[in-house]
């Protein structure tokens, strides 16, 4: 009987332990052998130990540079995101009329696909004829020319990535809901105002749902691609360069394959040890309810 | 709530109000983008409200651009992304929720883990695999892995799966029924809310993927939407690209995952809210 039954469970699993075994065990082998190699996919491979990390930690300013403005990117745009989308919930929070509309308009950005938002911002950013410029112009400010600049260019795709601001929006609001009642009115009796109970109740009952925001919008603007690839292609001047489209570069077009998987584990290790990072800070800013202590 | 005061109200319709317009611009001038004439487009003199309403670039984009093909073969893609990932997840969610064997507990911690491993490092060995497997220039590798059961949905529906009572897999199971029979008959149709979930994530994901069809396709013929809106807004030899084109295009690729949000938000919120107690009954 019980024989059977682990037979059944390796029947059931099977398509994840086949794809597990094809496509992320027997790749991330792989992926730690070519990092050793100087494969370029058409000829044969060569051990070279440790060239490839060699070559990128220390000969490569390419590299470094888009590691900065990967981080430039990620911790600017992420926990500016996040304090302007905690700003809009609180409003959007609110019993008025119309509420479901607001509601509506200010998630549909994130849901366009970053191709068609890629596209479109090229548009907003042009430095003359762009919405964006133009506007600048009516209060007579004369704009810069954003995608053009090197200084303007990642300021101008940390704009870009306000305009889904709206997608963390739904975990808040979400959280708001379960903060009792009871909670405010207590703070309403003590003669507590709106903006106390926000910053004293509704800020620390949020931190876990910030915290989870935190932690997966960091990874995800890490990994930052499409923008890059079709708004800027990292120019000028790699100014926007950032890692992963550094290492499509290097994978699909100058097919160093190697090169490219020693860039994809630097990459891992970032990751890793910013999310290690944003952990360890929790236990000083995220608040759990007690007994529910993580 | 106490009644809200008039200055309250007055603010907070003033911050909707102007946050509203800073979100919602964007998309005006993208319809007033893709309604311009090709004099206005060459000129890049475009206005933020429509100024001309030129129509035929719906119908242009089709019979000069391939927007058809596209839009089929980005059809085809995530439907069949949509059916594999469904179905492969819920099967293995099956036998992580309910079944026991000598490493399954080892294995759903595996399962978790794969989680953690960005996807730039399975990228270029997969490529290596497929292309081997002469896949370049098809949609199997953009479809095939989704028939493996992601550990993210996997994990989604055994939750879901965990919190419906034991107590009828072993009344199925007294009447005769085998794994199988309890997984499709009873366990299938009461995850409905969670595979409806499930199928709305891998549309959205798969139906505005860039990276993948980069990798992979070439040829103009077998591009999705997503990748075939940015071939049309690259044109080579120092020519404008016809950005009223582009734009009507990029309106195709909107469109639709504005259409499954408002028409999914139902079954994703269900699927939040609804995690175990609708299934009890």
């Amino acid at each position: 009987m019980r024989n059977k039954e682990g037979a059944w469970f390796y029947f059931f699993i099977s398509p994840w332990l086949a794809g597990f075994a094809l496509l992320t065990l027997g790749p991330i082998l792989f992926s730690i052998y070519m990092s050793f190699t100087d494969w370029d996919l058409f000829q044969t491979p060569h051990f070279i130990g440790f060239d490839n990390y060699q070559q990128l930690l220390t000969e490569d300013p390419i590299f470094w540079k888009s590691v900065f403005n990967t981080f430039y990117y990620a911790l600017i745009a992420v926990p500016l995101g996040m304090a302007i989308s905690l700003w809009i919930a609180y409003y959007l929070n609110k019993k008025l009329k119309g509420i479901t509309f607001f509601r509506v308009l200010f998630y549909l950005p994130s849901v366009v696909p970053v191709v068609a938002s890629s596209l479109l911002f090229i548009h907003l950013f042009a430095p003359s004829a762009g919405l964006i410029n133009k506007t600048l112009q009516v209060f007579g400010i004369i704009g810069p020319a954003w995608l053009l600049d090197a200084n303007w260019v990642k300021p101008a795709l940390i704009i870009m990535s306000l305009w889904g601001v709206g997608g963390g929006i739904v975990l808040l609001l979400a959280g708001m809901k379960g903060i009792p009642a009871e909670f405010y009115e207590a703070a309403a009796i003590d003669g507590a105002s709106s903006k106390q109970a926000f910053f004293r109740i509704t800020f620390p009952m949020l931190t876990p749902v910030i915290f989870f925001n935190l932690v997966t919008g960091i990874i995800g603007a890490l990994q930052t691609f499409a923008q890059v690839f079709i708004v800027t292609e990292g120019g000028p001047d790699n100014a926007s360069q950032m890692i992963v489209p550094y290492l499509f570069q290097n994978a699909f077009r100058f097919y160093k394959m190697g090169y490219a998987s020693s860039i994809a584990w630097v990459l891992f290790i970032i990751i890793l040890a910013l999310t290690l990072v944003v952990f360890r800070s929790s236990a000083l800013w995220v608040h759990y309810e007690e007994g529910k202590n993580a | 709530m106490s009644k809200m005061a008039l200055s309250e109200k007055l603010t907070s319709y003033t911050v909707l109000l102007a946050v509203g317009i800073l979100l919602g611009a964007p998309f005006l001038y993208m319809i007033s983008i893709a309604l311009a004439s090709d004099a206005t487009t060459v000129q890049s003199a475009f206005t933020f409200l429509p100024g001309e309403w030129v129509w035929e670039n719906f119908i242009k984009v089709f019979t000069n651009n391939n927007l058809g093909l596209y839009l089929k073969n980005s059809l085809i893609i995530t439907s069949w992304t949509i059916v594999g990932s469904v179905f492969s997840a819920s099967f293995v969610a099956y036998g992580f929720a309910r079944l026991k064997a000598p490493g399954s507990g080892v294995l759903f911690l595996v399962l978790l883990s794969t989680m953690m491993i960005p996807g730039e490092i399975t990228m270029i060995p997969q490529f290596i695999l497929f292309r081997k497997l002469g896949w370049v220039n098809t949609f199997y590798p953009l479809i095939v892995p989704s028939f493996f059961a992601g550990a993210f949905n996997v994990f989604l529906i055994r939750q879901f799966v965990m919190a419906i009572p034991r107590s009828l897999d072993e009344a199925a199971k007294i009447d005769g029924m085998g794994h199988l029979g309890i997984y499709s008959k009873i366990i299938l149709p009461m995850t409905y809310p969670i595979l409806a979930a499930i199928a709305i994530f891998s549309f959205s994901w798969n139906w505005g993927n860039f990276m993948g069809p980069l990798i992979y396709i070439n040829d103009s013929a077998k591009m999705p939407l997503a990748l075939g809106v940015q071939l049309i807004s690259t044109v080579s030899g120092g020519q404008m690209p016809p950005w009223n084109i582009v734009m009507v295009a990029s309106l195709f690729l909107t469109i639709p995952m504005i259409l499954i949000y408002l028409i999914g938000q139902r079954f994703v919120y269900e699927a939040n809210i609804s995690g175990g107690s609708s299934a009890i009954k």
